[in-house]
């Protein structure tokens, strides 16, 4: 299995999305339905891995492999059936990443208590959008557009390499905006895995192994990825 | 003759002066949404009440005479006015005379300005004769001295307060629904004091030492019937004291049911009445929030961020669900928002409205956002969807911004998926909560970075990151640092709330 591979169970109205957008930016991806219905759309819509399997059974979940898998996201229409499969991943597989969703804010508590890692409630990021348009609309949108790739301009992570120009620079002290990127935050191997932002007013210093985030133009990005290897 | 009316009534209507004055003056004194009627409402209630006052004190002291000139001239004058004003502001008739004038040319028949005028004026006199104009008129004639017993219409002066108090208002309303009830009860009242005191009047004129008249006797049962019982007269006959006991038990009788009629007819209006104080009280700040069906979506909203917002009003069709809203705290009503009245009672005019039509409906979403854009255009409409077909249907009908749950959470998945260490990133920056939130600086709100380099402008010192600048709709990232700064521009900058506020208050204060 590539490093790239995730289980999706669920092809309604969540995993159908999400399958097209994953498959797009080049992540292998196996759909586990185990409604009739979906699973046809799935083999429809042209995801060849795609397995009809009654996700109730222990030994039917086992025999997918799951742990082979980088991520394993419930997105199951069926809020209860999405729930128990969390459930039993978990109890299953103690060490993979689960990412689920959830449709209600009484789900979302469910889903962390049966051992999601990630749980994505669908209210609350609204929510929280709906309050970004009223208090910051320009922002917003300009934000939604970074994380689409909309406008040419977005994120990107870099693991800095050894031999790099940045080993060793005190991030007070590095202005990235003349190769047309920002620095907007990064992960430093010695302080622990915590992301940390270049406006929180710690002056890190960049060694390699550590992950930094820019944005800029996709152009500038990749300039600025081989510029760093140098 | 007409020549000259024609001429008058051309004049005034082809004058938007006139037009936008009368216009002004009709809002201020009746549109209770308008701003300036606050004051105008102020004004008349301080000379009410003055005027009250020295009508009062007149009675055991000597007023000075500049008190007695201004409550004479100076309050007289203006109530004066304000009644001219009103009767003037009552209907135009310039604008019938033009358009008889018209017919006539377009039928070629006699000009006739006397029937339209005449109707015009009918309409002024049959305002006159409306109470609260009548009242308006009598609170007038204290002024004129010679008769000293017109002080007595100061009093007049008070019943104009009820123009100007809602709760009054709203009593009389109250009681208006209950008319036929009310009649009732007073029919049947002024029956049994005629009968009770013809009776009496009838037994014990010649025995009463204190029923001489007809009015004594009628007094006398009207006193009994009411429970008052002042016993200055009382029945010394048997016969009397029997009238007495049925009146009496007649009186309980009408007393009891004039309360209940009263208190039944409260009752039915009183969560309409709370729904109208709320609607007013939010009609008073300069933007409010509306926030349709109180469903998931809302108590999410409100979960997070209702200690944020203080002007809003949740409109919740279903009686369960607005009680729940109530229960969870929030100011919640009764109402359809679908429906033209509803959204018509908000001060559409003078207030920044923003819509957020949460329901889980999208036809009812949709429905909403039409409603609101055909009240005003200026109304902000944030629309949930949850079909993306619907999402052209949503930009057609006039939403600002379309939020799509599904979209919304499938998108976040992705990026929690293909960026993870970007997704912790991107959701505090998204939520707001963390050190770091991206955010917008009007440089219309700080006007002293209006003019200057982007290399001038402290984003350092207050340890901001500057990311770029939206011009006429159009985003620059990373614009050269030689970039002077538009007033229209909005700045996108990424940092703490604190050091946002620094950099704010730091051009404030050279603004």
């Amino acid at each position: 299995m590539s490093n790239k591979s995730i289980l999706l169970f669920g092809y309604g109205n969540h995993g159908k999305f999400i399958a097209k957008g994953l498959v797009d930016d080049g992540f292998e991806v196996s759909i586990i339905e185990s409604n009739e219905t979906f699973y046809t759309q799935a083999i429809e819509d042209g995801f060849e891995q795609t397995l009809k399997v009654d996700v109730t059974k222990d030994e039917d979940l086992e025999a997918l492999h799951p742990e082979l898998y980088t991520q394993l996201v419930c997105v199951m229409d069926n809020e209860h059936l999405n729930v128990f499969l969390t459930l039993s991943l978990r109890s299953l597989f103690k060490e993979s990443y689960i990412l689920a969703i959830s449709d209600s804010m009484h789900t979302t508590k469910k889903l962390q208590m049966a051992g999601a890692n990630k749980v994505i409630d669908m209210y609350e990021v609204s929510a929280n959008k709906i309050h970004n348009i009223l208090n910051r609309p320009v922002a917003t949108q300009l934000l939604e557009e970074f994380v689409t790739h909309k406008n040419g301009i977005g994120f990107r992570e870099y693991i800095i390499p050894n031999e790099s120009f940045l080993h060793g620079l005190m991030t007070d002290d590095i202005d990235l905006s003349k190769y047309g990127v920002l620095l907007v935050g990064m992960i430093d191997e010695e302080l622990g895995n915590h992301f940390s932002f270049i406006t929180a007013g710690i002056n890190h210093k960049l060694d390699s192994g550590d992950t930094i985030v820019c944005i800029g133009e996709a152009k500038k990005l990749d300039s600025f990825e081989s510029l760093i290897g140098k | 003759m007409n020549k000259l009316l024609l001429s008058i009534a051309l004049f005034l209507y082809s004058s938007n002066r006139y037009k936008n004055f009368k216009k002004f003056v009709h809002n201020v004194l009746t549109d209770a949404n308008n701003p300036y009627k606050k004051y105008v409402d102020i004004t008349i209630i301080f000379l009410i009440i003055t005027s009250v006052f020295i009508l009062i004190y007149e009675v055991k002291h000597s007023v000075p005479e500049w008190l007695d000139t201004y409550d004479i001239y100076f309050v007289s004058l203006v109530f004066s006015i304000e009644y001219l004003l009103r009767l003037w502001v009552h209907n135009d008739i310039s604008e019938p005379i033009v358009k008889e004038y018209k017919e006539s040319l377009f039928l070629q028949r006699d000009f006739l300005p006397m029937g339209v005028l005449k109707e015009g004026l009918r309409e002024k006199v049959r305002y006159m004769f409306t109470p609260s104009a009548l009242i308006d008129l009598l609170a007038i004639f204290p002024a004129y001295r010679p008769l000293r017993v017109l002080r007595i219409f100061v009093l007049f002066r008070v019943l104009k307060l009820l123009r100007y108090t809602k709760s009054i208002n709203q009593f009389t309303e109250v009681l208006a629904s209950k008319r036929f009830e009310l009649l009732t009860l007073l029919f049947l009242l002024f029956f049994v004091v005629m009968t009770a005191g013809i009776a009496i009047y009838v037994m014990e004129e010649h025995t009463n030492p204190h029923i001489n008249s007809l009015f004594d006797a009628l007094y006398w049962a009207l006193v009994t019937i009411s429970t008052v019982g002042y016993g200055d007269i009382s029945p010394v006959t048997t016969e009397g004291r029997t009238i007495s006991i049925l009146v009496i038990i007649s009186g309980i009788a009408m007393i009891s049911f004039a309360t209940s009629v009263i208190v039944s007819a409260f009752s039915e209006k009183l969560s309409e009445l709370k729904e109208n104080r709320i609607i007013e009280q939010v009609n008073k700040s300069k933007s409010f929030l509306l926030v349709c069906g109180y469903g998931q979506m809302t108590k999410m909203f409100f979960r997070h961020y209702g200690g944020e917002y203080n002007n809003y009003i949740i409109l919740e069709s279903l009686l369960e669900r607005m009680d729940q809203a109530r229960k969870d705290g929030y100011e919640a009503i009764h109402e359809d928002a679908s429906r033209y009245e509803t959204l018509n009672k908000f001060n559409t005019d003078h207030c920044d409205i923003t819509i957020l039509c949460l329901t889980s409906n999208d036809i009812e979403n949709i429905y909403i956002t039409l409603n609101a854009k055909s009240i005003s255009k200026s109304i902000k409409v944030i629309a949930r969807a949850n079909d993306s077909t619907m999402l052209s249907k949503f930009k057609h009908a006039g939403a600002d911004h379309v939020i799509m749950p599904n979209k919304v959470a499938n998108s976040m998945i992705h990026t929690a998926i293909t960026q993870p260490t970007m997704y912790k990133a991107i959701h505090a920056i998204l939520t707001g909560k963390s050190v770091a939130r991206i955010d917008e600086i009007r440089a219309y709100e700080c006007k002293a970075i209006v003019g200057k380099s982007i290399e001038s402008l402290a984003f350092k010192q207050s340890k901001l990151l500057f990311m770029g600048v939206q011009r006429s709709g159009k985003f620059m990232f990373n614009p050269l640092h030689s970039e002077i700064i538009q007033a229209e521009d909005i700045l996108l900058v990424m940092g703490r709330k604190i050091s946002l506020d620094y950099f704010k208050s730091l051009y404030k204060e050279k603004g």
